[in-house]
This record gives structure tokens, C-alpha cells and sequence, in this order.
């Protein structure tokens, strides 16, 4: 088990290090300037124990050499600093374009995600792994570049210098230190897995926060606040008993390694107090300790754990850094949509020939919806499609949009099975006006010019009046230029509707999807929509789904669905005549 | 920020004893320097190797006492740390949820949400950082300099104009910051509702074709966010160069005023070593400081930004009614003008008329005409700008909200349903509805069928009820409505995802229900509410017409213009 969290973790962090593989020059210049800062750093010390060497006792103190020695370590002072303030410049730049880089590609995987995958998702959890995991990871990226490598090099280079003044007492720190590397690791490991249950609970709040929060209008409409409180304190707590577990455990590393210093640091004083006595004794050529160097020793010891401390407790940030790592790089390496074959056709001005060949869909294996729908239409062909609630109508959209594939059989547009046209010239051949209206953040103008970013004021007030929208958009506040969306003008059901049928008369493509496109639109609007809506649909295949019957008299075509099949087709008239189901479904409505 | 406050309440003891035991830890740290120097006076210069074996006992007994001291401090920390934010978050859900809708119109779903994970998860790891550091680390540094200035005056003088300069560095760097780091946390805030918006949009904008497009303005908005976040992250990198540079000129000064006073005999080497390693331990805990202090202004600004959440009075308040009188006269409205803010024209102007008891009333009208508003005033998720809505007699300003909600079953128009079974969703309004409840609610929505082919009540339905259709969605919503037998029931145009068939069915077997039981039927079907014993048309704000059917198609010709739009055509 613990081999397996290890060698996840190892993934996530190989993973994390290709992205700063990307600025190649970060890394040598990174690496130099740390060098420098590290060897100034250290060496300075020396030059301050060389002058408390020439401090020795009343009336032996050698003034001018003192001077000179502590100008000098001014100077290198002033140099270090410099240094360190680049480096420090350097490593927040590269670890903020690091993390903007991933939040980039997060978000673009999110535009390339098959529809399966975000409708069966909570929206909450995604929006976590692309904006507070990669804020955390970055977090801890940034606490790695600035801590972590100075720390080892400064390691080493203290090492290095006490071998130089004196090999018995660098022996010591180099066998008594590692222990509190052993103990660092091993808490580390315990913890990753406490701070991965902590990930998940939070996960799971934050899909509930994002559920009731979101509908907090329903929950006070209901007054339900207080079983969604319970529900919210029963998550809260087990994050709770997570978190302390997590956070505590973790918290455990600094204190103790620090232990580990000070014993360290007793054995130094001790080997080296001792030694400057037996210095004492021997003539002054042959001293191996000052006490100047014993100083610098004690100094250096405190230097060489300082970062073995700093290190550890970095070690628990970054296994949190790299849980939440993980949840983002598996969103960004979640399936794509199958890309579009290399050979895809693209079409451009479809003369609107559909067919369906024997299609069979299910979204869950065990539930078939769609069976062995066949179907042809000509080009300019008004379809509507009718029916009990639930029977497929919305999902045949999600076909013939490509949002979900086939099972089996096929659809083609032209001839062509469009699982052989690039997505995108597909969709932009249908304009689709959907039941759930969109309405972005933004102004009213950017929302209806959404698929056609480079339309001029003028068509998009023609396409505004075009849906019956210039009228109430004109009295708006700031008319097109008024804020909607979220924190935006409230706007009522039908409004948000009219914006988006405006979206879709500005670019015009050669075939038409109308999914309940009216349902929210009262009656009188809906005529005068639906006579644009018959001057957009001259020519053009139109793919209708509608409850209200009187929407799809004029269709050429009227399939009614049952269970996924379809149960007749036909005109109209010759429908009514049939006495059928259509006729059933048509005489209801006068049913009093 | 004091509303926060409250709720470390339940923590006091280990808000209190964290530091407490933190600060004994530095204590023993303090006396560190002085056994060093005590070995070099002492141990060293008189040649005395036990005395120095005794001394080196001595730290690695303070070493450990040390360690038992901070490992209970952690522990308090983490405690008061997770435990204050568990609450936090407690406190802001339920004020998030006493909130009006005009208050979480003005808010913004986004900002709530990130308050409730984003900000509080920061303000977690700032205060567990500031229990554990932000005593200790001050307590060191003015400790290192009383004991400087035991030892010798003029070198605790420069102690403390060494500690002035930190200090001086340390708080005006997290000034500038502070406000730098806001700024940064409204372009995530900008970024997350724009992940937001694309999930709830994904069918728009691949229809579209707009995902590059999408992605182009998300690298935009990331663009300046990462740059604010480059600039601050600039400024905070002098923090660590400067804090070295004062205190190495600090010892610097200390070596030159101890090389004099040693040669003039009033200190001794190992006092100046004692001086030195204080001097050490200071740069430590000021480095320490400082990158306390960045997350702690970051945690500060996300706990200002919590607490203005909690600034926001809920702008509604409620009376003390909580059953009014059996009158005929069932729901009023008299002289109702309302507005959804201050700027924009009324949402309702004048609107008069009553509802008997037991009668139906539907109430249709052109998009934007005011129909939902109405609605809103009678469950008073709005409050009037002029004039009253009383039910039973009373205005509803004066009734409970428990008692408003006990009488009125509503069926919003967007038909949302939550995770968990059926029957959880059936129990909205009554907790403790039986399931032969439930399904008496389920055979009258119409829902029955399809709720037992899915597997019964006890079938799950995922976050936002995904899982069904949009007519199964609306016709659980309008079962939930239903169970607890509300007095009034409102249906806001929740039938429009049916199918005639459906809607005639639901229709008839609600007027089936008691004969008590006041219904409004909003529509923008003539068919749904043609057969109501009132209905009142609504036309850009105004009641331009109140009657039953026959009397509104003589009188009213916006009501005629509807029902000609639907039925002329079937009917020739």
C-alpha cells in the first residue's frame, strides 16, 4: 500500500517537473544565483570568526585587522542580498507562469471533454481541481524552488566548510543528522495518505457547498436550511477529524527534527569545547580549533539542519501540493473527446441532407434509449419531433450534434458519416436553440454576438430584432451594453430565451435544432418569433422538438417517439387521420 | 472582523495554551547562547572538560523539554486552527442561507461559494500558522534583546535599532502586498465563475464552435491574474534580502563595539559569542516572521473578505404571526408596486385583486410582464415597494417564515432537484412525510410511472436530478410542492416541459385536491389557465385585465390576442 502511494506520488512529481522543463533557462539561472547566494552565505560567517579570533582579551585585540575583515564581509553582504533578491524574483515569476500554465491547460481539456464526462461530473468538483488545486500546487511548487534547492545546496556547502576547519567535528554532524531525515521521510508517508482523505472530504463539501449554495434560493423557498445544515455538519465534521489528523501529523515533523538539531548541536559543542582545550595546550602552529572556529562551527551546525528543519516542513506542504497535483493532473489527462480523424471532411454550406441509418444509443449499457431509429430528410425539410416526456427527443439532438456518439449505425450529413466531419464545421452548420438558455457574464452584446465575435453593431441589432429581444433590450439600463449573467441584470426566463435565439439568428447556418426552443416565451411573442423563425427556417433543414402542437403543424415531416422508437410518421392531417398516438397526444390538449 | 471572532469562542483554551506552550519553547531557547557562553568563559578557558560535559547535558535536556512543549503546541494549534474554520464555515452557510433573494441577488453565486471554500481554507493555514509562530517568533526576537541588553547596554541598543529597521522592512512590505494580494483574489474569483459559466454552457459553446474562443479569453483573464500575482510575489521577494542585509550589518556593529569593549575589558569573548549567537537566532525567527506574515496577510484578506459576507444584514425580517384568520378572502394583494433595485422601472406597478378561498387563479401575461414577480410577493421572497400582500388576513410582513412556508407549496420555474433518493427530494417540505404521502404527491404530479420504473422512492437522483428529464424534473418538482398539503399552491409556469396530455391529467387532479386549497397557475398556455375561476393578465407590469375566461375574452383584448394565438388556428 505504501509502495503504491509512493510511486503515485513519484508520477505526480515527474509530471510536475515537465512543466518547469519548459522555461530552460529557469533552472540554470535558478541554480547559479542560488550557488552564489549559498557560498556568500556561508562564507561570511568565516570572515565574522576570523574576526572574533583577533578579539582575544583586554589590550590583545587587533583593531585594524578586525576593520578591514568586516568591511570586506559588508561588501560581500551587500552582493548576496542582490542575489538573493533576483533569485527570489526568478523562482515567484517561474512558479506563477508554472501555475498559469496548468490552470491553461485544465481549462482547455475542459473545452475538449466528452459531454458524458460533464454531465455525469459535479461541476464543483471540476471547477476545484482547476482553480484551488492548481493555486495549492503552486503553493507549494513556489515553497519548493525558493527552500528546497537552497536548502540542499546549503547542505553541501556547509559540509564542505567544516571539512575545512575541522574533519572530526563535520563527521559528527554528518552521522547524527541524517536521523532526522529518516524521521521527516517517514512522517512524510503517513501523512500523504491523511492529507489525501482530507483532499476527498474537502472535494465532497465543496460538491455540496456548490449544490446548496448554488439552489439556496429553492432551500430558503422550502425552508430546508436546517437538513442541509445537518447534511453540510456531517461532512464538516468528518473533513474536520481529517484535517486535525492531517494537520497535526504533519506539524509533527518540524518539532521533532528540531530535536534532533539540538542534540547535534550539544555533540558539536561538546567535540569542539573539548578540542579548543587540547588546543590550548599544544603550541599555537599546531592549534586545530580557535575559538573563533568554534564559533563559526556552532554557527554552521545551526545553518546545516536549518534547512534539514526547513526541508521537512516543506516536505508536508508539498504532499499536500501534490495531492492536490494529482486531482488536477488527472482531469488534464482525462480522455479528450476521440479527436477528429486526420482525413475529416469539412463541410461548409450544407444543403441539409440528414440521414439515420439503424441508430442504437444508451447512456448507461443496461438501459437501451434509442432502437433502430431510421430516418431520411431532404434538404430544406421542416422535422419535428413529438412525444410523451423522457421518450429521446433531446437525446437524438445529442446525436445528430455529435455531443455523444452512436452505439451503433450511423448518421450522415451529405452522404458523409459525420463521425468523418471535423467536429466543428458539424455544429456550426446547426444553429441550435436549446430549453436550458445560456446566458454568460458579460454584455447583452456579447452574449448575442457569442458565436460571432467580430459582428458589427448593426447586425446585431438586426439579429436582436429579428428575435423580437431589441425591444426589452433597448430598455435595459445601459440597453446592449448592459451587464447579464451572474452578478449582472436579473433577466426573466423568456428574456434570457430571446437572447438566445438572437445569438443564433446573427450567424445563420444552413440547419436548424429548435429543442423546446419557446417553451419559456409566452404565446403572443412566440407568434411573432415564430414568423422569423419561418423566414430562418426557408430552405433550411429544421429539426423541431416541441410540446406545443400547434408549433409543428407545418412540418413536413412529424415523427412521434415513444420509449426511444419511433412509434409513427407522417404529415400532420394524414397523423390526426390515423387516429393514432399523435391524435391521442393532439386531442389532450383540449381535454378539459 | 470581530464577527469572525465569536466563533473561535469554543477554542479559547487552545488559542490560549498553543502560544503559551510555544512561548515556553523559546524560552528555553533563549538560555541556549548563554550556556554556549558559559562553556567558552568557564569550561574553556580554565581547561574544565566535566564542566563542559555537564553543560552539553544541559542542552540536550532543554532540547527535549523543548520538544515536549512543542509538540503540545501543535497539537492546540491544529485543533484551534481546524476547529475555528469548521465553524467559520458553519456560520456562513447558515448566514449564507438566512440571506433574502434581493441580498444573494447582489452577492453573486460565485463569490459565495468561494468564500465558503477558497478564502476559508486560507484563513485555516493562517491562523494554525499564526497559533504556532506569531508569539514565538516576536517573543525570541525581543527576549534575544533584553538578554543583549543584560549582557552589555550599548550592544542591546543595537539590538533594538536593528529590530526597528526589521520591523520597519517586515510591516511595509506586507502593506503594499496586502492590497496586491486582494486584487489577486478577484481575478480567481473571475476565473472561477468563468469555469463555471463553461461547464453550464459546454452545449452552447461547442454548438457554437467557441471553445477556442473560450480558451482565448481564459488565457486573457489568467494572463493578468498571473501578473498580479508576478508583481506581488516581486515585491514580497525584497522581504528576505533586506531583513539579511540589516541584520548582518547588526552583527557587523556588534563585533566592532565588543573588539573595543573586550580591549578595554568591561566584556569578554564569550559574552561577545553570546551576543553574536543572539543576533543568529533573531535572523532566524525574523526570516520565519516574514513568511508568516505573507500568509497571514493573505489569510487576512481572505478573512476580511469572509466577514463582509457576514456584514450583510439579511434585508428581510419577520413577524410573529403564525396562523392568520379563516376568512373567506384567502390571498390579497392591494395597491402592489414593486422593483427588483432602486435604478431600475417598476417590476409591478398597482397591481389590486384577491383570491377566495379554494378558487383557483391563473395568471398569464407576455415574457417579462410581472407574472413571476407576482409570484415572489405572495411567498414574499420579495417584499413590496408600495402597498400589501396579505394572506389570511394578514400581511405577510407580520407572519413567521416558518408559517409562511407551512402554507404555501411552490413549484419554482426552474425545476431543480438535489442528490440523494426520491424520497429525500419528496421531503422538502415535511420531514416527516410517510412514503404513502409521497406517492399520493407523485400520482397526482403525474410522476407515479416513470418514479417506479426508475426503481421506486428509494432511487438516487444526482446533483441537480441530471438524471431525469426536464418534464420528469418538473413533475417531481411539483410532487415535492405537494407533499405536507400546503394551504396554497403555486405553480410558476412548471408545466412547460410537459406534454398536453400530462398537463391536462396534472391539472385535473389537483383540482381534485381539497376544496380548500387556493391554486395560482401561472402559464403562458391559455389552455392551463382558461378554466381557472379568476384569471388576471398581466402586460408589461400592469393588471390589464381580472376575470374568468368568458369575461376576459369579451373585455380584455390582450387576453384574446393570447388565446386566438393558440387556439384560432386548431379550432378552423
Amino acid at each position: 500500500m505504501q509502495t503504491l502511494v509512493n510511486k503515485g506520488r513519484g508520477k505526480t512529481l515527474k509530471k510536475a517537473l515537465s512543466y518547469i522543463g519548459r522555461y530552460k533557462l529557469f533552472l540554470p539561472i535558478s541554480s547559479f544565483l542560488a550557488l552564489a547566494s549559498v557560498g556568500l552565505t556561508l562564507y561570511v560567517p568565516m570572515l565574522m570568526g576570523d574576526a572574533i579570533d583577533l578579539i582575544i582579551d583586554k589590550g590583545l585585540v587587533d583593531l585594524p585587522g578586525i576593520g578591514r575583515l568586516l568591511v570586506l564581509s559588508l561588501i560581500l553582504i551587500l552582493i548576496n542580498a542582490l542575489i538573493q533578491w533576483i533569485m527570489g524574483m526568478v523562482n515567484n515569476n517561474v512558479a506563477q507562469k508554472i501555475c498559469r500554465d496548468i490552470r491553461n491547460e485544465a481549462f482547455g481539456k475542459l473545452e475538449r471533454l466528452p459531454l458524458s464526462y460533464i454531465d455525469r461530473t459535479p461541476h464543483g468538483d471540476i471547477v476545484n481541481r482547476v482553480i484551488n488545486d492548481t493555486d495549492r500546487f503552486c503553493e507549494g511548487l513556489f515553497l519548493g524552488f525558493t527552500q528546497v534547492f537552497t536548502g540542499i545546496l546549503t547542505i553541501v556547502g556547509t559540509l564542505v566548510f567544516m571539512l575545512y576547519i575541522n574533519w572530526k567535528i563535520a563527521l559528527v554532524v554528518v552521522l547524527l543528522t541524517p536521523i532526522s531525515i529518516l524521521i521527516a521521510r517517514f512522517i512524510g508517508g503517513r501523512t500523504f495518505s491523511m492529507f489525501k482523505e482530507r483532499s476527498e472530504c474537502e472535494a465532497e463539501q465543496a460538491a455540496h457547498i456548490d449544490e446548496m449554495i448554488g439552489n439556496s434560493r429553492l432551500v430558503r423557498a422550502f425552508g430546508r436550511e436546517k437538513e442541509a445544515l445537518s447534511v453540510f455538519d456531517e461532512i464538516s465534521a468528518r473533513l474536520e477529524k481529517s484535517s486535525l489528523k492531517a494537520i497535526f501529523f504533519s506539524s509533527l515533523v518540524n518539532p521533532t527534527t528540531r530535536f534532533i538539531n539540538s542534540i547535534v548541536y550539544a555533540a558539536v559543542a561538546l567535540v569542539g569545547a573539548l578540542a579548543v582545550i587540547e588546543t590550548k595546550a599544544v603550541p599555537i602552529d599546531m592549534a586545530f580549533l580557535t575559538v573563533g572556529e568554534f564559533t563559526v562551527l556552532l554557527s554552521y551546525t545551526n545553518q546545516y539542519t536549518k534547512p534539514f528543519n526547513e526541508i521537512s516542513g516543506i516536505i508536508a506542504e508539498f504532499q499536500n501540493a501534490l495531492a492536490s497535483a494529482a486531482r488536477v493532473f488527472a482531469l488534464i489527462e482525462e480522455n479528450a473527446e476521440t479527436p477528429d480523424a486526420p482525413d475529416a471532411s469539412v463541410i461548409e454550406n450544407a444543403s441539409g441532407r440528414v440521414d439515420l441509418e439503424k441508430v442504437e444509443f444508451s447512456y448507461e449499457k443496461q438501459k437501451p434509449l434509442i432502437r433502430d431509429l431510421s430516418l431520411n430528410v431532404e434538404p430544406g425539410q421542416r422535422i419535428a419531433i413529438v412525444g410523451p416526456t423522457g421518450c429521446g427527443k433531446t437525446t437524438v439532438i445529442n446525436l445528430l450534434m455529435r455531443f455523444y456518439d452512436v452505439d451503433s449505425g450511423k448518421i450522415t450529413v451529405e452522404g458523409e458519416d459525420i463521425r468523418n466531419i471535423t467536429r466543428k464545421s458539424l455544429r456550426a452548420s446547426y444553429g441550435m436553440v436549446l430549453q436550458d438558455t445560456w446566458i454568460m457574464s458579460g454584455s447583452v452584446r456579447d452574449n448575442i454576438a457569442f458565436g460571432k465575435p467580430e459582428a458589427t453593431d448593426e447586425e446585431i441589432k438586426a439579429a436582436a430584432k429579428a428575435a423580437h429581444a431589441h425591444g426589452f433590450i433597448k430598455r435595459l439600463k445601459n440597453g446592449y451594453d448592459t451587464i447579464i449573467g451572474e452578478g449582472g441584470e436579473e433577466l426573466s426566463g423568456g428574456q434570457k430565451q430571446l437572447i438566445c435565439i438572437a445569438r443564433v439568428m446573427l450567424s445563420l447556418p444552413p440547419m436548424l435544432i429548435l429543442d423546446e426552443a419557446t417553451s419559456s416565451i409566452d404565446t403572443r411573442t412566440e407568434m411573432k418569433i415564430q414568423q422569423a423563425f419561418n423566414t430562418m427556417m426557408e430552405g433550411r433543414t429544421s429539426f423541431i422538438v416541441a410540446h406545443r402542437l400547434s408549433t409543428v403543424r407545418e412540418a413536413d415531416v412529424i415523427l412521434v417517439m415513444k420509449d426511444g422508437r419511433i412509434l409513427e410518421t407522417g404529415k400532420h392531417e394524414e397523423l390526426l387521420q390515423k387516429e393514432g398516438f399523435y391524435s391521442e397526444l393532439y386531442n389532450s390538449q383540449f381535454a378539459h | 472582523m470581530k464577527k469572525l471572532l465569536k466563533y473561535l469562542r469554543g477554542y479559547v483554551k487552545e488559542t490560549i495554551l498553543g502560544p503559551l506552550f510555544k512561548l515556553f519553547e523559546a524560552t528555553l531557547e533563549l538560555i541556549v547562547p548563554l550556556v554556549i557562553a558559559s562553556i567558552i568563559d568557564v569550561g574553556i578557558s580554565i581547561g574544565d572538560g566535566t564542566y563542559v560535559l555537564k553543560m552539553c547535558g544541559v542542552l540536550v535536556l532543554l532540547g527535549l523539554i523543548g520538544l515536549g512543549f512543542s509538540l503540545t503546541a501543535q497539537y492546540f494549534a491544529a485543533k484551534a486552527s481546524v476547529g475555528f474554520v469548521t465553524q467559520v464555515k458553519r456560520g456562513l452557510y447558515q448566514h449564507l442561507q438566512s440571506l433574502s433573494y434581493a441580498d444573494m441577488d447582489r452577492l453573486g453565486t460565485s463569490t459565495m461559494i468561494t468564500r465558503m471554500t477558497a478564502d476559508s481554507s486560507k484563513l485555516q493555514t493562517g491562523l494554525n500558522l499564526t497559533l504556532r509562530l506569531l508569539l514565538r517568533s516576536p517573543f525570541v526576537v525581543f527576549g534575544a534583546m533584553i538578554m543583549a541588553f543584560s549582557i552589555d547596554r550599548d550592544s542591546g541598543l543595537n539590538f533594538a535599532v536593528v529590530i526597528l529597521g526589521l520591523s520597519v522592512i517586515v510591516f511595509g512590505i506586507m502593506l503594499i502586498t496586502m492590497p496586491m494580494y486582494k486584487k489577486v483574489q478577484s481575478g480567481v474569483d473571475g476565473i472561477l465563475n468563468r469555469t463555471r459559466e463553461n461547464l453550464a454552457g459546454v452545449r452552447v459553446i461547442r454548438a457554437f464552435g467557441m471553445e477556442d474562443n473560450e480558451v482565448k479569453d481564459f488565457r486573457h483573464e489568467n494572463n493578468i491574474l498571473t501578473l498580479g500575482q508576478r508583481r506581488a510575489g516581486n515585491v514580497s521577494a525584497l522581504m528576505n534580502p533586506l531583513t539579511y542585509v540589516i541584520i548582518n550589518i547588526g552583527v557587523i556593529l556588534l563585533i566592532r563595539i565588543g573588539a573595543l569593549k573586550v580591549d578595554s575589558g568591561s566584556l569578554t569573548q564569550g559574552e561577545v559569542i553570546a551576543l553574536y549567537n543572539y543576533m543568529a537566532q533573531i535572523l532566524v525567527e525574523l526570516i520565519k516572521m516574514a513568511n508568516l506574515i505573507v500568509s497571514i496577510s493573505k489569510a487576512l484578506a481572505s478573512a476580511s473578505r469572509i466577514s463582509s459576507v457576514f456584514d450583510i444584514t439579511p434585508s428581510q425580517t419577520y413577524g410573529i404571526v403564525t396562523e392568520g384568520k379563516a376568512d373567506d378572502i384567502h390571498v390579497e394583494l392591494n395597491r402592489v408596486w414593486a422593483g427588483y433595485n432602486d435604478t431600475s422601472e417598476s417590476a409591478l406597478e398597482d397591481v389590486t385583486f384577491f383570491a377566495r378561498r379554494g378558487e383557483t387563479i391563473g395568471i398569464i401575461g407576455g415574457t417579462g410582464s410581472g407574472k413571476t414577480t407576482l409570484i415572489n410577493l405572495i411567498t414574499r421572497f420579495y417584499d413590496t415597494t408600495r402597498g400589501e400582500v396579505k394572506i389570511d388576513g394578514v400581511n405577510v410582513r407580520d407572519y413567521t417564515r416558518e408559517a409562511l412556508i407551512k402554507k404555501i407549496g411552490i413549484v419554482p420555474q426552474r425545476a431543480v432537484l438535489f442528490s440523494g433518493s426520491i424520497r429525500d427530494n419528496m421531503k422538502w417540505r415535511k420531514k416527516d412525510a410517510s412514503d404513502e404521502e409521497i406517492n399520493r404527491a407523485l400520482d397526482v404530479a403525474q410522476a407515479s410511472d416513470f418514479v417506479s420504473e426508475k426503481g421506486g422512492l428509494s432511487a438516487e437522483v444526482s446533483a441537480g436530478g441530471k438524471n431525469f428529464s426536464g418534464g420528469q424534473r418538473q413533475r417531481l418538482t411539483i410532487a415535492r410542492a405537494l407533499v405536507g398539503d400546503p394551504d396554497i399552491l403555486i405553480l410558476d409556469d412548471s408545466a412547460s416541459a410537459l406534454d398536453y396530455a400530462t398537463d391536462a391529467a396534472l391539472r385535473l387532479a389537483i383540482r381534485g385536491l381539497s376544496k380548500d386549497k387556493t391554486v395560482f397557475i401561472v402559464s403562458q398556455r391559455a389552455a392551463s389557465v382558461m378554466h381557472a375561476d379568476k384569471i388576471i393578465v398581466l402586460d408589461d407590469g400592469r393588471a390589464v385585465g381580472i376575470g374568468d375566461h368568458d369575461s376576459l375574452l369579451k373585455n380584455c383584448s390582450v387576453y384574446r390576442e393570447i388565446y386566438d394565438s393558440q387556439f384560432k388556428k386548431e379550432a378552423s
